[in-house]
């Protein structure tokens, strides 16, 4: 007697079937996509990344050691820096409005002011030498560095170069475009 | 392990459904209708175009308001209004945005074009004769809402021609006999003494709104009238 034909794994009725449905799903994304793609932010008409000049009240040469000066992205057009590194709360490519500009043991860095906990704005402590946040009670180093928790990771640096004028500098951002 | 059937998926999920709903009785009860012969003709499809359009209409108004701003208010440096330039950013920037906003602009058109040929069939089979003539006017209100919608919708992307065809539209509405009663058609529909920021917040919050609530609830009506009286018979 011959032996009894082993099922088939896939029946035709069940691959037509899977077709089928493969098909529908097709027609559904078809559908949804071009809805999805509606959804997915368009940049601004005139959005543009480059160097934002920022005029100080002082030049960098003569910032006194131990401080830190206060800069704003500007407004007109309405702008914002862009974060060249970070952790915690803040990321490279995250923006900053404002950011602080430190001499520190002869060295000049610019730090965004968004504290690396939960990006509330950090400010100037004079006597301490630090930058207190006023949320949650974290303190950072000149150097940018965690002085007093609950932050956990440094400041972030924003990448800059000296302007054309003495009191100016240009740092990385982006004009916002709207 | 064999490959299941997509048939075995299905009945798993609607089981899966129906034991903690009767989905499946009210579906059978809603769409398992018999079809009557005289009713398999090309020109019985037309109310149901009308409604796809609406669908179409609604769905890429919903999704035009993800950017529309209705705001006509002059900037304070100079320059177009927010209302206008949400639009030429719909149109110009979005992705897809020219795709989304050409549907609703041309759904519409073909939304009046198609419920006018479906209110003829329906004239012309004879629908409208009793029992069904309070759905005929269930119909002709519906009419009237998409008329005034396409007025509404007119205004929204704050043009040159949107401006001055709106006030056009509002001086003949505000024509209406007695003078008090035109002036007073003229001063609500405008929201003030000129065709301005407050003409556009009405118009939009109509448009987007109430009008589209209406025509819903209209519908449902509608539909609820031809499922109790049936497809009519030609005469």
């Amino acid at each position: 007697m011959a032996e009894a034909a082993a099922p088939r794994r896939v029946t035709r009725r069940t691959f037509l079937a899977w077709w089928m449905a493969a098909l529908l799903t097709a027609t559904v994304v078809t559908g949804l996509a071009p809805i999805l793609v509606y959804f997915w932010p368009a940049p601004p008409k005139g959005q543009k990344k480059g160097l934002i000049t920022i005029s100080m009240e002082k030049s960098i040469d003569q910032l006194e050691e131990g401080t830190a000066a206060p800069i704003l992205a500007p407004t007109t057009p309405n702008s914002a820096f862009i974060m060249a590194d970070g952790g915690g709360d803040n990321a490279p490519g995250d923006l900053a409005f404002g950011a602080f500009v430190i001499k520190n043991q002869g060295k000049v860095e610019v730090f965004a002011q968004n504290c690396s906990h939960l990006g509330c704005s950090v400010a100037f402590n004079k006597d301490a030498k630090t930058l207190d946040c006023p949320c949650h009670g974290s303190r950072f180093n000149l150097d940018g560095s965690v002085h007093h928790g609950p932050a956990s990771v440094p400041l972030s640096h924003l990448t800059w170069k000296q302007g054309d004028k003495p009191n100016e500098i240009q740092v990385d951002g982006i004009i916002l475009g709207f | 392990m064999a490959i299941p059937h997509p048939r075995d998926i299905q009945v798993a999920v609607v089981d899966w459904l129906d034991e903690r709903y009767p989905f499946t009785k009210a579906v059978d009860e809603a769409l398992y209708q018999r079809v009557p012969n005289y009713a398999n003709a090309f020109y019985y499809c037309f109310g149901g175009m009308v409604f796809i359009l609406i669908v179409f209409q609604l769905l890429t108004g919903v999704l035009l308001s993800f950017y529309y701003v209705p705001d006509a208010s002059s900037p304070s440096g100079g320059g177009a209004a927010p209302a206008y330039n949400s639009v030429n950013f719909i149109q110009n920037t979005v992705y897809l945005g020219w795709l989304i906003r050409g549907v609703h602009f041309w759904s519409a058109n073909l939304l009046i074009i198609m419920v006018l040929i479906h209110m003829a069939r329906v004239y012309w089979t004879g629908s409208y004769r009793a029992p069904r003539e309070l759905n005929w006017m269930v119909g002709v209100l519906m009419l009237l809402i998409i008329l005034v919608l396409s007025l509404t919708g007119y205004l929204l992307p704050w043009d040159t021609k949107a401006y001055f065809a709106t006030e056009v539209t509002i001086k003949i509405a505000g024509s209406a006999p007695p003078q008090q009663l035109g002036m007073f058609i003229k001063e609500v529909l405008q929201g003030g003494p000129v065709v301005g920021p407050a003409t556009l917040q009405r118009f939009f919050t109509l448009h987007v709104f109430v009008l589209p609530a209406l025509i819903v609830l209209l519908m449902y009506v509608h539909f609820r009238f031809i499922r109790a009286h049936g497809i009519s018979e030609p005469l």
